[in-house]
């Protein structure tokens, strides 16, 4: 006796297969359109809160450098800069040495010792971005300003300001250390995955390791690369605990180093608390501002993957 | 019964003209750790010919192959010990320049490894390493090399776009081209054509048969009919050792050692 052969024809196809497929695809659909609605939920609502100090100071709320609770006069542009020099500072630190260390832990450390390291780096990813501020606070800025700000301080310039360590420059610091172990983590996974040929067919080649790491292998994952960075910097540009407690929170536009500044996120978190009516509509319109950049710098990265030639 | 073992198996080597070799293998032993790979090998290397290593899977070839331009230094707890002269110089000697070496000794992967650049670079990649060229210089040496793998006519209206987006038989070819370029004596070629289709196969072959005018080259191929068809000596290698070598045609046709006869007439492997 052969066992019956399985029905083509729907009517046999057991019920429940032909109800819950539509489900699946609907709870599917729905979680996708709750995503986009939650994105578009969040303009709208900066928008409106926002909207009264967008209409009372027009562009001026951009680039006006006079934030005044007090007389109502909103303008920006000290957080905005604050916010991106500070970003691309931390980004600039942190690049290099996320690099080395990815190249030293995948090309050139043996086995034994980059697990362990590897694993320390993702510990690092994981402290809560409040210890960061307080270690920068009572740790790192103290000594910064009595070691390198004082000493330095005599050159003006670049480096004037007042020498108490809460400055965009030790902030930056901060937000390196902060995006360094995610940066570092990411980029090795990328060089973890270059098949093995790759590399032994530079080498193969009588290439150097630097030379086999700068002409063939970032380059070949620079995709990624340059992706990792980007989502750094937006990281970076968010950050807000850390970066409080440490940039010296002043709304003058910085003008060197060591300015203490202030940046959209850290203005936000500062203020909200006693803010209320055009004060309150300055701050969601900062936040929509953060929100605009950070949309930016993910298009640029979009841009940047889409145009490279190899 | 298949025999699997090789404890009574008597070696043949049956090599070329002392005064034609450019590369001598001798009494090689390699390790992966504590696991040893390869058993006293000897090969003996013909100069502008073309060596065949054939032999079942895990055998030891493509090992053998690593160790002639020292690949195998990229990962710690991988030995050598024996001697292999190049030009009568020990090459797994301590004072050995690796990098040149590697330009000496050049070698072509199973898969094709095009970098991140494009063609035009491809080719010039070796020779901007070891060497300062004029662009009109490097121009010529690009086309020269690309011509020699066959690939030129093929690729000469496209120099500047990348080397990745060519079909997978072009890659294999525009490696060759890479590796020719620096002008290496030996070009070791690991298992090459596996991964392509016929035409690819026959157009690579053709390459390597124009190109033992001017090099030499090593080729381990798991296809015995690629073997007699392109090589003067095969070696056949089993279980980490070489078991017989001599000329093509006399191994494929009157094999000396009984093991040899099995492989070839299809009973292992």
């Amino acid at each position: 006796m052969s066992a019956p052969r399985p029905a083509v024809s729907t009517d046999q196809i057991p019920v429940r297969r032909d109800v819950l497929d539509p489900i699946f695809r609907y709870v599917a659909f729905s979680a996708a359109t709750l995503l986009l609605a939650v994105l578009g939920g969040l303009i709208v609502a900066l928008l409106i809160g926002g909207w009264p100090a967008l209409a009372k100071f027009g562009p001026s709320f951009f680039f006006s450098t006079t934030w005044d609770p007090v007389r109502e006069v909103f303008g920006a542009a000290g957080p905005i800069v604050g916010t991106v020099v500070s970003s691309a500072l931390a980004l600039a630190m942190a690049l290099p040495i996320a690099l080395g260390i990815a190249i030293f832990l995948t090309q050139f450390c043996p086995r034994v010792i980059a697990q362990p390291i590897a694993i320390m780096t993702e510990l690092l990813a994981g402290i809560p971005s409040i210890v960061y501020g307080m270690w920068g606070l009572f740790v790192f800025a103290p000594w910064f300003a009595k070691h390198i700000q004082t000493p330095l301080s005599g050159l003006g310039g670049l480096f004037a300001g007042v020498p108490n360590g809460a400055n965009i420059f030790t902030a930056s610091v901060i937000l390196a250390v902060m995006i360094l172990p995610y940066m570092a983590a990411v980029f090795r996974e990328l060089f973890r995955s270059i098949p093995p040929q790759v590399r032994e067919a530079a080498f193969g080649m009588g290439a150097t390791p630097f030379e086999a790491v700068t002409r063939v292998l970032i380059p070949y994952v620079q995709k990624g690369l340059v992706g990792a960075v980007m989502l750094g910097f937006g990281r970076a540009l968010g950050e807000t605990m850390a970066v409080t407690f440490i940039i010296g929170n002043s709304h003058n536009f910085p003008t060197s180093l060591f300015s203490s500044s202030s940046t959209l996120a850290s203005t936000i978190a500062n203020e909200f608390g006693e803010a209320s009516g055009m004060h309150s509509s300055a701050l969601i319109a900062l936040g929509l501002v953060l929100f605009l950049i950070t949309f930016a710098v993910l298009a640029l990265a979009r841009w940047l993957l889409s145009s490279q030639r190899y | 019964m298949i025999d699997m073992t090789t404890t009574d198996i008597q070696s043949v080597i049956v090599p070329p003209p002392a005064d034609s070799l450019v590369l001598e293998v001798k009494k090689l032993n390699f390790f992966y750790g504590t696991h040893q790979a390869l058993d006293g090998v000897d090969l003996p290397v013909k100069r502008h010919a073309i060596t065949a290593l054939i032999g079942p899977s895990g055998c030891g070839k493509s090992t053998l192959l690593r160790i002639m331009n020292r690949i195998y230094d990229l990962y710690p707890g991988q030995r050598a010990d024996g001697q292999i002269l190049l030009d009568g110089e020990d090459i797994l000697g301590p004072k050995v320049d690796v990098t040149a070496l590697r330009a000496r000794v050049g070698m072509v992967f199973q898969k094709p490894t095009p970098f991140p650049m494009s063609i035009y670079d491809n080719v010039a990649f070796g020779v901007r390493l070891h060497a300062s060229k004029t662009s009109a210089e490097m121009d010529e040496i690009v086309e020269e090399s690309l011509r020699r793998a066959a690939l030129w006519d093929e690729v000469k209206d496209k120099l500047h776009k990348s080397g990745l987006g060519l079909s997978g038989g072009q890659q294999q070819r525009l490696c060759v081209a890479r590796g020719i370029a620096v002008n290496p004596e030996i070009l070791l070629l690991d298992e090459p054509a596996s991964a392509l289709d016929p035409i690819s196969t026959a157009k690579l072959e053709d390459t390597l048969e124009e190109l033992k005018r001017d090099y030499t080259i090593v080729i381990v191929t798991h296809n015995l009919q690629q073997a007699a068809r392109l090589s003067d000596y095969t070696g056949f290698m089993f279980l980490g050792k070489m078991i017989e070598f001599g000329p093509t045609a006399d191994l494929f046709v009157t094999p000396k050692v009984a093991k040899t006869g099995e492989y070839i007439g299809g009973r292992f492997g």
